[in-house]
């Protein structure tokens, strides 16, 4: 089976616990080797953040099993890059 | 790993998430306060109808602290959960999602049990505190000894209770101590003169 090595998930998550305990709690996951957690809109509970996840073999049901014991909601997946290596979507004339 | 430290850090997660410490300081002096005061009810109904039978005090306060016990308790177990579950499903409302079975869902299930045991024992052991001077009462002279004894300890307990408020709001502890001595010492002067 390929390997995950880029995750990027919008997700809907209440204020408290806040991103740090998040982003803590998803860097401690086997094969996970960075987190980037950023708040693109805030509500007046809840808070929209974008989850970027890089490593060598990321888990994503424990990820998914983190984000939701916290109170998250994963609304899309919105980028996943799998394989040998991390490569970005290619450039085209459409943009 | 050590378990109890599993335990302790669960615990401060869901402090962090359901704030238990913060209103279980608040129902904590609050209650212990209700109990020393109704005890002191007690003990002056008691003095000035002249009872002089220690064993007739004992289970008139003990009698006292189980009630007070069972409806702190009681009572805040069921306006927490009450309160609780509305603002967990208010969030779940917001997530769109079912909150129960995460770690929210648990901070605030927790809580409900930590402060309403809180809000049980506090007013049980405070009262229970002042009652300790009538198990002894044959180190007494005479039972109006114990009486006297008990009040100390109402006000004792009353002041250290004014000096955790002085310590939470960081201000004066002496001053913050007065206040609630202060509220016994009228407790004991209407009881007197109704009494009398």
């Amino acid at each position: 089976m390929g390997k995950i090595r880029r995750l990027v998930l919008d997700t809907l998550k209440p204020y408290e616990p806040s991103i740090i305990e998040m982003a803590a709690q998803l860097s401690e996951l086997d094969g996970v080797s960075a987190v980037n957690i950023s708040i693109s809109e805030m509500d007046r509970k809840v808070e929209n953040a974008k989850i970027t996840i890089e490593g060598e073999e990321i888990p994503y049901p424990q990820v998914s099993e983190i984000i939701e014991q916290l109170g998250g909601v994963i609304h899309s997946i919105d980028e996943v890059v799998a394989g040998k290596q991390i490569i970005d979507d290619a450039v085209t004339p459409q943009g | 790993m050590n378990p109890l430290r599993d335990v302790w850090q669960d615990f401060q997660e869901y402090d962090n998430l359901a704030r238990i410490g913060e209103i279980g300081r608040r129902y904590f002096a609050m209650n212990a306060f209700d109990g020393v005061l109704t005890i002191i009810g007690v003990l002056m109904g008691n003095m000035t109808a002249r009872v002089a039978e220690p064993r007739i005090v004992v289970s008139t306060g003990l009698a006292t602290c189980v009630a007070m016990g069972v409806s702190g308790l009681w009572g805040a177990y069921l306006t927490e959960a009450a309160e609780r579950k509305r603002d967990l499903d208010e969030l779940s409302r917001h997530t769109l999602s079912d909150l129960n079975d995460t770690r929210i869902g648990q901070a605030s299930r927790v809580a409900v049990v930590v402060v309403a045991l809180i809000d049980g024992l506090a007013p049980l052991l405070a009262a229970l505190v002042v009652l300790i001077p009538f198990f002894m009462t044959a180190l007494f002279p005479a039972i109006v000894w114990a009486y006297y004894a008990s009040l100390g300890v109402a006000l004792l307990v009353l002041f250290s209770l004014g000096l955790f408020l002085g310590h939470i709001s960081r201000g004066n502890l002496i001053l913050y101590g007065i206040r609630t001595v202060v509220a016994g010492i009228v407790s004991i002067l209407i009881s007197f003169l109704l009494g009398e």
